[in-house]
């Protein structure tokens, strides 16, 4: 029982020092290490009370949870010692400094300046290049995701008689998304190699090619986004002022799939074989993800809404929902904690790439 | 060598290569981390290149020369010591040449060029000065993995020959297409070297190449500056130790 217990302070402990270690690359002395894990220890459980305590849990006090409570209080453990250990390194770290955050900071506003509209150029020679030899041309844009959700609806919604409110919208609206996050997995982990002609002849910042990748993917989010409006106005959907949250959503969400795939880009530079791994954890995560049922309602009680709250996509795809379909504004709390979890996300994933893309054309 | 203008100065520049096997999973997951081996490609190399000089690079085969060319193209930085261009654009010229396969040869251009930092106007303006002279016709149109592999050669001759940067590395192209494209791109290549205000670095096992177009020389061996200087002495050192 105890080990349970302790299991709510050991996993994010341990989490936030395993972040700390890959932001040192592996260099921490042993000593070093317990110190830091003791110092983590004290700041989660303290960051945990704090939250337990202003959710008035207090008398009940970690010890006397509900199971539903404790898994909540691991994950929000997870996610918290996840931008801790970046702070943390900030502060104690010799070679993880502001000033250095700064430097990469402006080199990185630099880069994104001068290479955007080489992205964009990029992007849009490839969208046309998908579809110069096609017969349909450009139309397959509407009509694959469109074949998809016909698919979906009729799979879900009449053989396993999903009971959602405007289902092909609420279906078309998540798949979309979807397919933006994880094509952007699949083409992360090879694209440096899938581009070794144009990285071994000129430099230009590694993550430049992703991005102009994501650039490709989110076009064709938008025409789907686009049928997604004409769906709605002919399926009567009612629209009110929450749709504004789309836009706050939609960004944090770019970001979580830029530092995600960042990080993966660069993995995948060394492992060969990581492309089977995402392959196989992207089809998990897309049924634990919703995309074609809604995971709050349809997963028994507490599991459910904790998968809906903590996996990030997840929560996506479902206040994206919320906003535009069903007029419920998204919980502003968690929305503001997936925003510092993507951005940290983001700096770590580009602090990885400026600090290693040296070596990407050696590898290759 | 009086007090012209320095165009690439390089101090002490050493390269190495981490000779990391591929990992995949099954090793990360069984192994412990095997010791990696490091291959000095560069070993402490430093040379000046004023403006307008041209210098040729020769050494054996593996001897670090297109390391050293790519280095100076910024495609990796030194793992210690300096290259520093002053500013000025660079552009690298090699076999083998990066190209998105799938793009037409007319989008390939335009994004070469964008990464050689133009701007899209000045791409415009040379787009059918580089079609003409890449000699291949209809098929600017068409993906670039239809095209054979001289006609690949030829475009990305014709893209970095017409999109003049400050400085130009060369690397083993001068024999690029058939005959006549041959001499065209010889020439063309004499023409852009003759340039004063362009700066030059060949890398070439051509002796006679080296011998009519540059003004200096530079031989390495097994990733060491043996000699630089005059293009007669130091060829002709080295044809004696190769001939041993």
């Amino acid at each position: 029982m105890y080990l349970i217990n302790s299991a709510i302070m050991l996993v994010p402990t341990v989490f936030a020092l395993f972040v700390h270690n890959y932001i040192c690359h592996g260099k921490l002395s042993f000593l070093r290490k317990l110190s830091f894990f003791l110092i983590y220890g004290v700041m989660v459980s303290g960051l945990m009370y704090a939250i337990a305590w202003m959710r008035n849990i207090k008398g009940t006090g970690i010890f006397h949870m509900t199971v539903s409570h404790r898994i909540e209080f691991t994950l929000l453990g997870c996610v918290m010692s996840f931008c801790l250990a970046f702070a943390v390194c900030l502060a104690f770290e010799k070679n993880v400094t502001v000033q250095k955050l700064k430097m990469y900071l402006l080199r990185f506003v630099k880069d994104i300046r001068k290479y955007f509209h080489y992205a964009v150029r990029s992007a849009r020679a490839d969208l046309r290049s998908e579809v110069a030899n096609a017969y349909l041309d450009w139309l397959w844009w509407l009509i694959e995701p469109f074949c998809m959700m016909l698919i979906y609806t009729l799979i879900f919604g009449v053989v396993f008689k999903a009971s959602e409110q405007f289902f092909p919208v609420f279906i078309f609206s998540g798949l979309a998304m979807w397919t933006f996050f994880s094509r952007g997995m699949n083409v992360s982990v090879n694209i440096v190699r899938n581009n070794k002609g144009i990285i071994s002849k000129i430099y230009l910042p590694k993550f430049i090619l992703y991005f102009a990748r994501m650039l490709v993917n989110g076009f064709k989010m938008m025409v789907s986004f686009v049928i997604v409006i004409l769906m709605m106005i002919l399926f009567k959907v009612p629209v009110s002022v929450n749709v504004i949250y789309f836009i706050p959503i939609m960004l944090v969400f770019f970001l979580f799939t830029f530092g995600l795939g960042s990080i993966l880009m660069h993995f995948g530079v060394y492992v060969n074989d990581l492309s089977y791994i995402v392959g196989i954890v992207l089809s998990m995560l897309m049924y634990f993800t919703g995309t074609f049922y809604s995971v709050g309602n349809r997963i028994p009680a507490p599991f459910g809404e904790l998968l809906e709250q903590f996996n990030p996509v997840a929560y996506c795809i479902a206040s994206m929902r919320n906003a535009v379909l069903y007029c419920k504004a998204p919980q502003l709390d968690l929305l503001v904690m997936w925003a510092m979890v993507s951005i940290v996300l983001a700096a770590l994933g580009v602090y990885t790439v400026y600090r290693n893309e040296n070596a990407y054309v050696k590898v290759i | 060598m009086e007090d012209k203008e320095i165009v690439v100065e390089a101090k002490n520049v050493c390269i190495h290569y981490r000779i990391m096997k591929n990992v995949t999973v099954r090793h990360n997951l069984f192994q412990k981390r095997s010791h990696e081996e490091v291959f000095e490609a560069v070993k402490n190399v430093s040379f000046t290149v004023e403006k307008g000089g041209i210098l040729g690079i020769i050494g054996r085969n593996g001897s670090g020369k297109s390391t050293l060319l790519r280095a100076i193209a910024g495609v990796f930085s030194p793992n210690s010591g300096t290259i520093d261009l002053k500013g000025h654009t660079v552009s690298l010229m090699a076999l083998g040449v990066g190209f998105k396969d799938n793009l037409t040869g007319r989008d390939n251009i335009s994004l070469s060029g964008m990464l050689l930092g133009f701007s899209e106007k000045q791409i415009q303006e040379k787009m059918q000065e580089i079609i003409d002279f890449a000699e291949i016709g209809d098929f600017i149109d068409r993906p670039v993995r239809t095209y054979s592999s001289g006609m690949h050669s030829k475009l990305a001759f014709a893209i970095t020959a017409m999109l003049e940067t400050d400085i130009m590395l060369v690397d083993e192209v001068l024999s690029v297409g058939d005959e006549r494209f041959k001499k065209k791109s010889l020439n063309k290549m004499k023409e852009l070297i003759n340039d004063k205000n362009r700066t030059v670095i060949i890398v070439s096992h051509s002796i006679d190449t080296l011998k009519s177009l540059c003004d200096r020389v530079m031989w390495i061996h097994d990733g060491e500056m043996k000699e630089i200087g005059k293009p007669d002495e130091v060829l002709g050192k080295y044809l004696e130790f190769m001939n041993k």
